[in-house]
């Protein structure tokens, strides 16, 4: 009867803490995502990142810190000199193990898609023909998953961009995506505020794609 | 009470009573004592944390306290885990030191006698892509091989020749699982391809000696190809050739994929139009069907399924010296079926597992004027390997394998047959220990029984690397083969044993993003080969006592990046082999070794044409033959073999592509021997034909069309 009772009294607590916002993460994260958003080198990259793996490591049932700590991973790989294939390695085995926590979402889908993406850039000519569907794959997914996912697009026309100057064919479909992006980046920006801690990121990117349509 | 419980009361206790912060500092080291920054630092499972400084210092305050476990991780680092007891003052901890993990990226491999193709690595000497877009190999896997270094065109043949040994010396596996007659049959001087679509490989790994203790039954090579793991999307893929046309369609989703194809050849239509020096009866035709599934399993790890059928057959006259007319008629027919399964699982305690079943079937009716003959062929290969990955630092494969061998031919007119079962069972261990980052030892053990032939035998082999600077390696291998002699030798004399060769090679390898350079030279001896009385095709009295050596080196260059948009390699081999084998009582160069091997192939993207040009040419010294007008074995060579392809590949859409391509542009007549009379005429001299290529020239052009049919279809029709 008590191990009975134990059992009930620690599955609600379970429960109580799954449903129930902790303030100390919450807290974490809004400092962690406000300092990734003035990262210039790549200590301070590293900083940020570690410190969402260790939220990672002491919260294993959310999925953010981990999908934060890749995006950091796969962005250090464009911004400084680090070694890439190590770095996009271990960005995969992250959005692996947020997928598993989070399963069929659009963010992750999307991010897998970014990093498929980073190992096609470092040797196109060669990864291109066996990575570029797999990467087309996860962003049209990502996509399917929600609509709304303005990151999906965003990285969907840069993707077609690479492909469209690949092949020599025309830009339309690659301004397209990204001109839905940034309409899509719109109407995200609506929703942010202080508290907002899901991704937000892109919007330069797109922007820099419709950039060259004109 | 238990001074455990009291402690841990007491622990329990103070974490409720004690407010106070911990202030935790203290330093991060490499191996060499040299800092390390960007260590992650914290308290296991909390937020408190922080990340070492330049200086690999770190401090940071917690309000955690009593026992508690401080990790300590980095990218590329083994994790540490300190258990530390925090009691709400500061604490300055001694320096920790952090152990370098060693995975595949960041240690030297051992490039001795391999070449690998695959799309993984950053620098490889061959690509999957290479295999279709080599002008010389018109699709053929082994095509695009022979423009590597350590192999010999032999362009009457078409199949595989590493250093000095014969076709039947290099063993052809898919998924670790043994093809036998993984080549089409053919008529003589008719050359071969080999059977298996290169689509269907992600990876390929070439040896051309030293290599694992995987591998067995094989004197000179391990060719062994990689199947495509789970397809990404559902397509439907149409060809049509000047030789034949393709349909394949492959079903997908996120965890298993299906696709079935099917392709029919007939060169009638082709020949009709195209001058042939061979007089054909019927040209060669047939048809395959292929099924391709794969499935990643629940609990991790991945099934795959492949399964081929194919038949063919030809007709042609084969002119004979000294007899005027046609010649002789040879027709023949051919049934393969090829099938395999396996499974593969990665477990986070560091072991992988495989298991696999391959089963291969070939029939040959084979009509020679007025004898008929039927050979069949039958091989299953079962095999288990268990891989532990210990710390990164050693590692080990083992294995056990088993095969079922039957061989039966019959004369179908006199209902004479003869045949054989056979049965043999391998064990093997490889370890490979890193005794740095730069250094690595590999050493293999490989034992084996063969019941028909009544003989064990063990194999050790072992090599090793060394990174000596920033790009390059030197690496060394030595082992010691085994082969048992070709199945219709091994019918008329089931005791014949096993062939050896005994393997030396040293390499040297540079790579860097775009450019690779390979040198290699190697020794290899050959014991207890195969000899007989007559010729190959009607042999008599064999028994083993042949022996010989092969010797020699190759270089390699492949540059992707000094030219824009184009990538070409150069490859020259040269080879000293001589042996006694066959009929050949002393020792001999081979006729299927030419001293001097020389190819270069280039491709050049043209974006304004969205076409890929491609050129490739072969060049060797000639192939050795026997003059009976003269004395001795191998007493004349022929003049040079020249080969010079071109291809154009234009993509007007990237789901779109027409392909060209010509052999021997030139029409170098080139000639790989003669055929002798069996006596001489009245002034006594044999006569005599020469051995001439099948047509001046082979010309394809086909159109490749993919349909995605993807749920996001819109979205992805344009790929």
């Amino acid at each position: 009867m008590k191990k009975l009772s134990t059992t009930l009294a620690l599955a609600f607590a379970f429960i109580f803490s799954a449903f129930c916002a902790d303030p100390a993460y919450e807290n974490a994260m809004k400092k962690q995502v406000t300092a990734m958003k003035t990262i210039q080198t790549l200590e301070e990259s590293q900083a940020v990142t570690n410190a969402f793996l260790r939220m990672a490591e002491a919260k294993p049932e959310e999925w953010l810190p981990l999908y934060y700590a890749a995006y950091l991973q796969t962005t250090a790989v464009f911004r400084f000199e680090v070694d890439k294939d190590q770095y996009l390695d271990q960005a995969m085995t992250l959005v692996e193990k947020a997928e598993k926590i989070s399963v069929d979402n659009s963010e992750i889908t999307a991010m897998k898609g970014y990093v498929v993406m980073g190992k096609i850039s470092l040797d196109p000519a060669s990864r291109g023909q066996s990575l570029s569907p797999q990467a087309m794959q996860l962003f049209g997914k990502a996509i399917s998953l929600d609509r709304e996912n303005p990151r999906a697009l965003m990285l969907m026309s840069q993707m077609e961009q690479g492909m469209a100057q690949f092949f020599g064919s025309g830009p339309e479909k690659a301004c397209g995506l990204a001109r839905n992006a940034i309409a899509l980046y719109s109407k995200e920006e609506a929703k942010v505020s202080d508290d907002y801690l899901l991704p937000t990121w892109g919007k330069a990117q797109a922007e820099q794609v419709a950039n060259a349509c004109n | 009470m238990n001074i455990r419980l009291i402690l841990l009361s007491y622990f329990f206790l103070s974490q409720t009573q004690a407010f106070a912060q911990t202030t935790l500092s203290g330093r991060v080291l490499d191996e060499k004592n040299h800092p390390l920054p960007g260590v992650n630092v914290f308290v296991k499972g909390s937020f408190d944390g922080s990340s070492t400084d330049v200086a690999g210092a770190f401090q940071f305050e917690t309000t955690e306290s009593g026992l508690q476990i401080l990790v300590f991780s980095m990218l590329g680092f083994e994790s540490q885990e300190l258990k530390i007891e925090l009691v709400g003052r500061t604490i300055n901890l001694p320096a920790v030191s952090l152990r370098e993990e060693f995975n595949e990226l960041n240690t030297v491999t051992i490039s001795a006698g391999s070449m690998e193709a695959s799309d993984e690595k950053k620098s490889v000497i061959l690509r999957p892509l290479d295999i279709v877009t080599t002008p010389s190999a018109n699709g053929d896997i082994i095509g695009a091989f022979q423009t590597l270094p350590g192999t010999s065109t032999v362009g009457n043949d078409g199949r595989l020749f590493v250093r000095g040994g014969d076709a039947s010396e290099v063993g052809i596996y898919i998924d670790g699982l043994k093809v036998a007659n993984s080549y089409g049959t053919t008529a003589a001087n008719v050359p071969t391809r080999n059977r298996f679509n290169p689509n269907l490989f992600k990876g390929t790994f070439f040896s051309t000696g030293g290599y694992s203790a995987e591998y067995g039954q094989a004197l000179s090579s391990a060719l062994a190809m990689n199947t495509k793991d789970v397809a990404v999307r559902s397509q439907v893929d149409l060809s049509v050739l000047s030789v034949g046309a393709g349909y394949s369609h492959t079903l997908a989703n996120d965890n298993r994929s299906i696709s079935l194809s099917g392709n029919i050849l007939d060169l009638t239509p082709y020949q009709a139009l195209v001058k042939q020096n061979f007089d054909w009866e019927r040209a060669p035709h047939g048809w395959d069907l292929e099924l391709a599934a794969q499935s990643k399993l629940k609990k991790g790890g991945i099934l795959k399924v492949l399964a081929r059928t194919e038949s063919g057959g030809m007709e042609l006259w084969q002119a004979m010296p000294g007899i005027s007319g046609k010649g002789v008629l040879v027709n023949l027919k051919n049934n393969y079926s090829y099938a395999q399964t396996n499974w593969r699982k990665a477990y986070e305690n560091g072991w992988t597992l495989f298991a696999g079943a391959s089963y291969s079937h070939n029939r040959d009716q084979v009509s020679y004027d007025s004898m008929e003959i039927d050979r069949a062929n039958d091989l299953t290969h079962l095999k288990f390997t268990a891989v532990k990955d210990f710390s990164g630092r050693i590692s080990a494969k083992s294995g056990v394998e088993f095969f079922i061998h039957s061989y039966a031919e019959k004369l179908v007119r006199s209902a004479l047959s003869r045949s054989f079962d056979e049965q043999e069972g391998y064990l093997f261990t490889e370890w490979d220990w890193y005794l740095s980052r730069k250094l690595v030892l590999r050493g293999g053990l490989r034992a084996g029984h063969s019941k028909l032939a009544d003989q064990s035998w063990a194999d050790p082999r072992a090599s090793f690397a060394y990174q000596v600077s920033e790009n390059g390696t030197l690496s060394l291998a030595a082992g010691r083969f085994h082969q048992l002699p070709v199945d219709n030798f091994r019918v008329l004399n089931p005791n014949l044993q096993n062939s050896q060769a005994n393997h030396l090679i040293l390499n040297y390898l540079l790579q860097t993003d775009g450019i690779t350079f390979r040198a290699e030279t190697f020794y290899k001896s050959y014991d207890e080969l195969a000899l007989l009385e007559g010729n190959p095709q009607s042999p008599s009295l064999l028994k083993n006592g042949g022996s010989g050596y092969a010797k020699g080196f190759d270089v390699f260059f492949r540059d992707r990046q000094s030219i824009k948009n184009t990538d070409y390699w150069i490859t020259y081999s040269f080879v000293d082999s001589k042996r006694s084998y066959n009929q050949y009582e002393t020792q001999v160069q081979p006729d299927f070794a030419p001293k001097h091997n020389f190819s270069v192939v280039i491709k050049h993207f043209v974006p304004s044409l969205k076409s890929q040009i491609g050129a490739s040419f072969s060049f060797n010294d000639g192939y050795t033959y026997t003059d009976p007008n003269f004395s001795g074995e191998m007493n004349s060579k022929t003049r040079s073999y020249q080969n010079l392809s071109l291809s154009w590949s234009y993509l007007p859409k990237p789901n779109l592509i027409i392909h060209g391509a010509v052999t021997n542009v030139l029409g170098s007549e080139n000639i790989f021997g003669y055929n002798y009379t069996v006596a001489p005429d009245e002034s006594g001299s044999y006569a005599s034909l020469p051995i001439k290529q099948s047509a001046p020239r082979f010309i394809v052009i086909g159109v490749f069309l993919t349909l995605s049919k993807d749920k996001n279809a819109n979205m992805l029709n344009n790929l």
